[in-house]
């Protein structure tokens, strides 16, 4: 069962396409597996609709008819498929170290943008999925026992759990879960018996806060880039 | 307001289903009278700019000529997919504007208007290798003549002919062949279902 959910806003966003693209990606993947949100989606999508298609009246720059006769007679002259996209390779699984996780289906259809598994430290290893030009968006996987070092966040940072579950300080997420953070969290997240892969962005570095990891901070590019 | 008959949802659902089954160029007409100034205004809004607000709602609306029978009624109503539609064309057009360097495009985030895209919405699609394992044990249930020729075409890619050639048997045998073949197989899988 599914508990945390990306707010109202961040839907709102997601249907109306006024997100980064990684953010696209981490609440497309929520509402993938997510059939709470799927409604929601669909609700907003209704009212988004309504909104735009029913303020008539105060158009100013109405179509005159003989735009929209030329256009028509574009229209019916104009072949099926000219601006057909591309067929993509379109792949749902993804192996790491002899396992193998099945991709919710926005990550499915985009699976051609998703790189080379890097080992990062210890239980962490990172893929990226390059979409976004601006902000970083990455599957990360988590073996049994791993723990990232407490750090906090300039930015944002928007996490889905594909597969498995990890905890910090504040809760436990498994599949599916949509997590939040920007910068007045601190968390040490963790696996125990269970690995866990996960896709998730971040808008600026990450900064770790206690003890010997602050040393990391200079490698905290690591999870950025 | 108007007594224009889009207002009413039925109606504009309608007149999709009109464009998907009998190609109703009236039928398009009225409903891209209806939608095609409020698209405009949500364009303009978007973009600031005339020429690109016309573009998209000319793309919009030769997509809903072509694929009307994409649209689905118990998911929504005809407006709600065409504003979809749009949204689509919106976010494809301001990646390109910016001339990003990958080639993320809104189809892949918002498939809408994909042939195709329950095999992937549900459940996550089937493996394929389950796939493939199902349709095998399948094959197992047709006439010894009958598999070996759909083995030879799909498992091993030959051409009809090339099995004809195989096989020493006229080309119309691997034809009715493979028709009962297939059409037994497709028999086996819906008797499962």
């Amino acid at each position: 069962m599914i508990k945390s959910h990306p707010s109202e806003q961040l839907l709102v966003g997601y249907v109306a396409g006024e997100l980064t693209p990684a953010m696209l990606m981490v609440v497309g993947t929520h509402v993938d597996m997510c059939p709470h949100c799927q409604q929601q989606v669909q609700d907003i999508e209704e009212q988004l609709a309504q909104k735009v298609m029913q303020n008539s009246s105060r158009v100013s720059s109405q179509l005159s008819i003989a735009e929209a006769d030329a256009m028509l007679e574009r229209i019916f002259n104009s072949q099926q498929g000219i601006q057909q996209p591309v067929a993509h390779e379109v792949n749902n699984l993804i192996s790491l170290d002899g396992k193998r996780f099945t991709l919710p289906p926005t990550l499915a259809r985009n699976s051609r943008h998703i790189g080379e598994w890097q080992h990062m430290v210890s239980h962490l290893w990172r893929a990226p999925v390059q979409v976004d030009e601006e902000q970083p968006l990455n599957l990360i996987y988590m073996s049994e026992g791993a723990q990232v070092p407490e750090h906090t966040h300039k930015g944002q940072e928007a996490t889905v759990v594909i597969n498995g579950v990890f905890h910090d300080e504040f809760d436990e997420y498994r599949d599916g879960d949509f997590i939040l953070l920007d910068g007045h969290h601190k968390h040490t997240p963790a696996t125990q018996a269970e690995d866990c892969l996960t896709l998730a962005t971040l808008d600026a570095p990450m900064q770790f806060t206690s003890g010997i990891s602050r040393l990391l901070n200079p490698f905290s590019s690591l999870f950025f880039r | 307001m108007s007594t224009a008959q889009p207002d009413s949802a039925e109606h504009a659902a309608s007149l999709l289903v009109e464009i998907a089954t009998n190609r109703n160029r009236r039928a398009f007409s009225e409903l891209f009278h209806h939608f095609a100034p409020k698209l405009q205004a949500y364009a303009t809004r978007q973009f600031g700019n005339e020429q690109t607000a016309m573009d998209l709602v000319q793309e919009t609306m030769t997509n809903v000529w072509h694929k009307a029978h994409l649209f689905k009624p118990d998911r929504g109503s005809a407006a709600t997919w065409i504003f979809t539609i749009a949204r689509n064309i919106r976010f494809d057009f301001l990646r390109k504007n910016k001339h990003r360097q990958y080639d993320l495009s809104a189809d892949d985030l918002w498939p809408i208007l994909a042939e195709q895209n329950d095999s992937l919405d549900d459940d996550y699609a089937l493996d394929d290798d389950l796939l493939m394992q199902q349709l095998a044990n399948y094959c197992e249930q047709l006439p010894v003549a009958q598999k070996t020729v759909i083995e030879l075409i799909y498992v091993e890619g030959k051409s009809q002919q090339e099995v004809a050639d195989a096989l020493a048997i006229p080309l119309g045998t691997v034809k009715s062949r493979t028709r009962l073949a297939l059409q037994k197989l497709k028999e086996l899988i819906h008797s499962d279902d």
